[in-house]
């Protein structure tokens, strides 16, 4: 019977020993203890999980040497993969790639993991947003403010469901410009394309990379652009500043750690990234992808102030809407 | 253009990417096969190899791969009413009984033949039409959809069994449809708060839990309806059979390619679609679900074809017609390639050498499916009470890996359960899926197209195609109702 008693103890010490062990490994240094695991807040093969799986041996070499397993989640708009970061240990162990959609769906009222569970770790990619027509019906953005003045309630903007980044840009547009326009949600960016494309609507709120190739085909053109600056490949294309709108967001992709995450291992995960942000074979795939347009950086606490600004203004343009 | 055809030819006659294109049948054959396992995640998983590839061969394999799972989805649907892909689906309601009668090899035979014949159609048309057909694609915008997904649903009428039973399904599929985040406003449907049902119920654990589960309930349950274990001997090229379904061969390509083409909807709402137009159509529609060889023939005609056809708006405007050439879109996108009006234009090259690819692949079905299917019959010997447990626990996997949920486990065996007590009462279980899968088609284009219109109901009726569409449908529902009781009155006239 003692010598059971002492079995018993012993193990009890070693399990305590263990717990403190584990509690100083919040010690940068022996980050990461175990293997890690990205959760992509998408499904398979879109552009949220090319950029996890791209990211992920770059990140492996970065650290130093892990292991990683890549899992997509893509259920509620990515709020299934959110809703694991934040009840998984806050160790960094555990990353969650998202996009914009994580605020803009937060605002919605559709994801129910807030900002105050989840804090970015850092944005890497942001996608200029731009109003597209097909060039045939309206030449340029005045042409159409001037069809929409003239025709209140009948201008057709489409973009992907509701309350995506493209229904957000739509909906910042038409409070800032006061047009009377609608919006028109589609199950993909290819749908709302192919409908502007057949001239079924009039136009499309969405990020730039995916319909690159309509622009060289001259099927489609953006009017407006969603940025500080004009963008280079396209001089004559006016921007929402130039227009006195403060819109500037684009379509982020970003990773998300559990907001309780030790100060050190945060500043190690931001480095680790940063390392591969700034590394050649990074820039050549951004570049490749057509997202070189600006710059995709922001670190951990930049990020998270502009979240916290955009989802203010976001859940008041979805409130109203 | 066949200038450019037989260069493609030239290029997928190395041998190294000969060697390629065969293992990747090989890989979709298996991929099929298994329940749970789709063409998506198939190309997903083999997405990071084709990188250090060259485009051409890396587009060819995935092309490839894509082509043999929706072929081969049909084995374990006519074998073991375990649909191995949502593609198959349709087959199993001839397939299965044809395999209790002791008719496998025949009805794989069937398959098989049909799948490449509609496979090969489907490449013809790919090529000749990519340019063409993108452009009138473009004509099909939410009304039309809609009045498609109309006609689709009207089927419901002529389908065979009670009516009332076939009405309460479609509602019951409808019903389904509603559950998770409308994507039109964002509110929450029946979710009860819960996070797994926010995007809604999926098609597979419905379609693998209605069919699969509860048929292995059943041969467990029920005793005595043990199917007759005979030699399977599979038959490609049977005249008599060839005759037979000719002519629903043909229409069901049709039907296939065109619906294939039509962007967002996929090859599993072709061969609904081409199914129920093969039971409208025939002559005995009494025959269906009970073993007709042209019950087999239409679905893997069509499902082929459209997912040929599906590859025609990818090529030519960049825009996927379906949930596997999604995938594909990206993984152009990863090798710096993006599909668009341009793509046939600066990549030609490529182009024609996947389209020679996808043709060699229709033969390489005709050729290889036999052994394989061979590997499969024979399990046919093994004892139920050792398969029975194999095939539940393939689903399970297969469930579970669509979306990582162990919800969606337990939702798909509810829905063994379901489907094993509605079976008891003659309940046709195709009105629930044909509810399930035009029911968010119908649904959502209806408000897109109100929308579109400013709220004007009239919309459905200025568009020439959408009229048309409508106009079939009312006119078919009118001829399959009225029927019945013109012939009703002439008995009684003549009693």
């Amino acid at each position: 019977m003692p010598i059971t008693h002492s079995i018993k103890y012993a193990t009890l010490a070693f399990a305590l020993l263990g717990v403190a062990t584990g509690a100083s490994a919040s010690d940068a240094d022996d980050f990461p203890s175990k293997p890690i695991q990205f959760l992509v807040a998408a499904g398979a093969g879109g552009g949220t999980d090319n950029f996890a799986r791209v990211v992920r041996p770059m990140f492996e070499e970065a650290l130093g040497g892990a292991r990683i397993t890549v899992v997509n989640l893509p259920a509620a708009s990515g709020a299934l993969a959110h809703q694991r970061t934040a009840t998984s240990a806050a160790d960094g162990h555990t990353l969650d790639f998202a996009s914009t959609t994580l605020v803009t769906s937060l605002a919605a009222g559709q994801n129910p993991v807030g900002l105050d569970q989840v804090t970015p770790v850092a944005r890497m990619q942001s996608d200029v947003m731009a109003l597209f027509v097909n060039p045939e019906r309206f030449p340029d953005f005045e042409s159409f403010v001037q069809y929409a003045e003239e025709n209140p309630g009948k201008v057709t903007v489409g973009g992907t469901h509701t309350a995506s980044p493209d229904h957000v840009a739509f909906l910042s547009l038409r409070d800032a410009s006061g047009l009377d326009m609608n919006f028109i949600p589609y199950d993909s960016t290819g749908n709302a394309t192919a409908n502007v494309l057949g001239g079924n609507i009039d136009a499309t709120t969405t990020s730039l990379s995916p319909l690159l190739s309509y622009i060289e085909a001259g099927q489609m053109m953006p009017i407006l652009v969603f940025s500080d600056e004009r963008l280079e490949d396209y001089p004559d294309v006016p921007t929402t500043v130039e227009n006195d709108w403060d819109l500037t967001d684009g379509n982020d992709r970003a990773i998300f750690v559990h907001a309780d995450t030790p100060a050190p291992i945060l500043q190690r995960l931001e480095d680790a990234f940063k390392t591969v942000y700034d590394s050649e074979d990074y820039q050549s795939y951004a570049e490749r992808v057509n997202l070189d347009y600006r710059e995709g950086w922001m670190g951990s606490d930049e990020y998270r102030q502009r979240l916290e600004n955009n989802y203010e203004l976001y859940s008041r343009l979805l409130k109203n809407d | 253009m066949l200038e450019h055809f037989l260069g493609g030819l030239a290029v997928v006659m190395q041998p190294l990417n000969l060697l390629l294109l065969t293992s990747a049948v090989f890989i979709g054959f298996i991929g099929g096969a298994l329940p749970g396992i789709s063409g998506v995640i198939l190309v997903v998983i083999l997405l990071p190899v084709t990188y250090g590839m060259e485009p051409t061969t890396a587009f060819m394999v995935l092309t490839a791969i894509y082509g043999a799972t929706v072929f081969s989805g049909l084995i374990t649907a006519i074998l073991y009413r375990a649909p191995g892909t949502p593609e198959a689906v349709m087959t199993a309601f001839d397939g299965y009984p044809m395999t209790q009668r002791g008719e496998a090899g025949k009805a794989l035979g069937i398959g098989v033949l049909s799948s490449a014949i509609g496979g090969i159609v489907g490449t013809i048309a790919l090529i000749i039409f990519t340019p063409m057909l993108a452009k009138m694609a473009l004509k099909f915008s939410s009304p039309e959809y809609f009045a498609l997904a109309v006609l689709g649903l009207t089927v419901v009428a002529s389908l065979g069994g009670r009516l009332i039973y076939g009405l309460i399904g479609a509602a019951l599929g409808l019903l389904i449809a509603t559950v998770g985040i409308d994507p039109l406003t964002g509110t929450s449907r029946y979710t009860f708060g819960n996070l797994n049902l926010a995007e809604g119920v999926g098609l597979i654990p419905v379609i693998v839990g209605l069919f699969a589960v509860s048929e292995v309930m059943k041969r467990t349950l029920d005793h005595g309806s043990h199917q007759p274990l005979t030699k399977v001997k599979v038959k490609i090229f049977d005249l008599p059979i060839l005759r037979q379904i000719g002519m629903t061969l043909s229409r069901s390509s049709i039907i296939g390619v065109v619906i294939g083409i039509l962007p967002g909807i996929g090859a599993s709402t072709a061969a609904m679609v081409s199914y129920s137009e093969t039971v409208r159509w025939s002559k005995h529609p009494e025959k269906f679900g009970k073993g007709a060889p042209e019950g087999i023939a239409a679905p893997e005609s069509a499902n082929n074809a459209a997912a040929m056809g599906a590859l025609v708006p990818l090529f030519a405007l960049g825009i996927p017609g379906s949930g596997t050439t999604a995938v594909i879109l990206g993984a152009f996108i990863m090798h710096g390639l993006q599909p668009g009006p341009m793509f046939m234009l600066t990549s030609s090259d490529l182009i024609y050498a996947v389209f020679a690819g996808l043709f060699i692949v229709n033969f390489m079905i005709l050729l290889f499916s036999k052994p394989f299917i061979m590997l499969f019959t024979k399990l046919l010997n093994v004892p139920y009470s050792a398969l029975g447990p194999i095939i539940i626990m393939c689903c399970i996997v297969g469930t579970y890996s669509v979306r990582n949920s162990l919800f969606d486990v337990w939702l798909m065996l509810g829905f063994g359960v379901a489907g094993y007590l509605l079976e008891k009462i003659n309940f046709p279980l195709v009105s629930i899926i044909l509810g399930l899968v035009l029911g968010p088609i119908a649904e959502s284009e209806l408000r897109r197209a109100l929308s579109m219109s400013q709220g004007d109901v009239s919309i459905f009726l200025t568009r020439p195609i959408s009229a048309t569409l409508l106009g079939i449908a009312l006119l078919l529902l009118a001829v399959t109702l009225i029927t019945p009781l013109i012939k009703r009155a002439r008995r009684n006239a003549t009693a």
